[in-house]
């Protein structure tokens, strides 16, 4: 097992779309330390985040879109580079979210936690049932399409993408643990929306009442992967 | 005049209604661009996407800046050849 950080995450994200093999590239990712990290589209709020979380938390740039997340041990990510032309591109973004949401399910199924992947559709019905608005800044705090929640409709893993010319970064949060709250809120300047995120997000762990055990989910995303190409990818080093 | 525009296949699927992120322009208006470069990245749906130049010329106008939100069809810049 080796160490990493969510910004080595990032960077290895961002070295691997610069450098696009040709194959499909897969790493799962846990890391030890927390680390705030933003969606591409949050630059502008990035300096007063910046402020607060000097001396308290890393901060890290997402390539992909999204609000911001809270990575460390709570979190088991995944990380997939697909050169262009690779048969799961075939279909839209919305069919790689449809994707990489049912991978999710069915390795969780895997290893005993339900869970199911939204519709487009689904998605007013779902944020409405959760009660309280949606938190937008907030990767756990909104739901996206093909997202998993739990069987109540607390979002449980998060989706996100990067599509360039030569090829496209799909990136997924799965929550194994809770992350915590209060830090993620007051980073992000909002610590008036932790029970939010408490009512919209879930972990495996509160799910399943036991910790999901990291080794398997990423042995069980890898198979279900290599199934769904059929030896079309490269599995780097996984760090879990 | 060229519209450049996010094409219809990113917008396939995507709930109606829906608006786009202009995440920020790689070019800016009066630049020449060439077939196939990226001229602009936006997001959508979370997914962060990039623009390419549909053809060679010269970015006339560019139609929604940097932080603005755009719906499907909208026109984000114009390209003359």
């Amino acid at each position: 097992m080796s160490a990493s950080t969510a910004a080595d995450e990032q960077a290895w994200n961002l070295r691997q779309l610069a450098a696009v093999a040709a194959v499909a590239l897969v790493r799962v990712w846990r890391h030890r330390s927390p680390a705030v990290v933003l969606g591409c589209a949050q630059r502008s709020l990035r300096p007063a985040i910046e402020r607060r979380a000097e001396g308290v938390v890393a901060l890290v740039d997402r390539p992909a879109g999204g609000g911001a997340v809270l990575a460390g041990p709570w979190m088991i990510s995944l990380s997939i580079v697909l050169p262009s032309g690779h048969p799961l591109l075939r279909g839209n973004l919305i069919e790689c979210y449809r994707w990489l949401g049912q991978l999710h399910v069915e390795a969780l199924a895997e290893c005993g936690v339900r869970g199911r992947a939204l519709r487009s559709h689904e998605l007013r019905g779902a944020d409405a049932a959760l009660g309280a608005s949606a938190v937008s800044w907030a990767c756990f705090g909104a739901l996206s399409p093909w997202e998993v929640v739990a069987p109540d409709g607390r979002k449980l893993v998060g989706l996100a993408q990067r599509r360039q010319r030569d090829g496209v970064l799909l990136v997924a949060g799965t929550l194994v643990a809770d992350p915590d709250w209060p830090l993620l809120c007051g980073v992000m300047g909002h610590p008036e929306d932790e029970a939010a995120l408490r009512r919209r997000a879930v972990s495996c762990r509160e799910l399943a009442g036991r910790a999901l055990e990291p080794r398997r989910f990423a042995a069980a995303l890898e198979r279900l992967i290599d199934a769904s190409v059929r030896g079309q990818t490269t599995f780097t080093e996984n760090v879990v | 005049m060229i519209e450049i525009t996010l094409p219809d296949d990113v917008w396939q699927d995507v709930e109606p209604g829906t608006e786009a992120l202009v995440e920020k322009w790689l070019v800016g208006e009066g630049d020449t661009v060439r077939a196939g470069q990226p001229i602009a990245e936006v997001v959508i749906v979370k997914a962060h996407q990039e623009i390419v130049a549909p053809a060679d010329g010269r970015i006339e106008k560019i139609q929604v800046k940097a932080d603005e939100t755009f719906g499907k069809g909208r026109p984000l810049a114009l390209l003359s050849e």
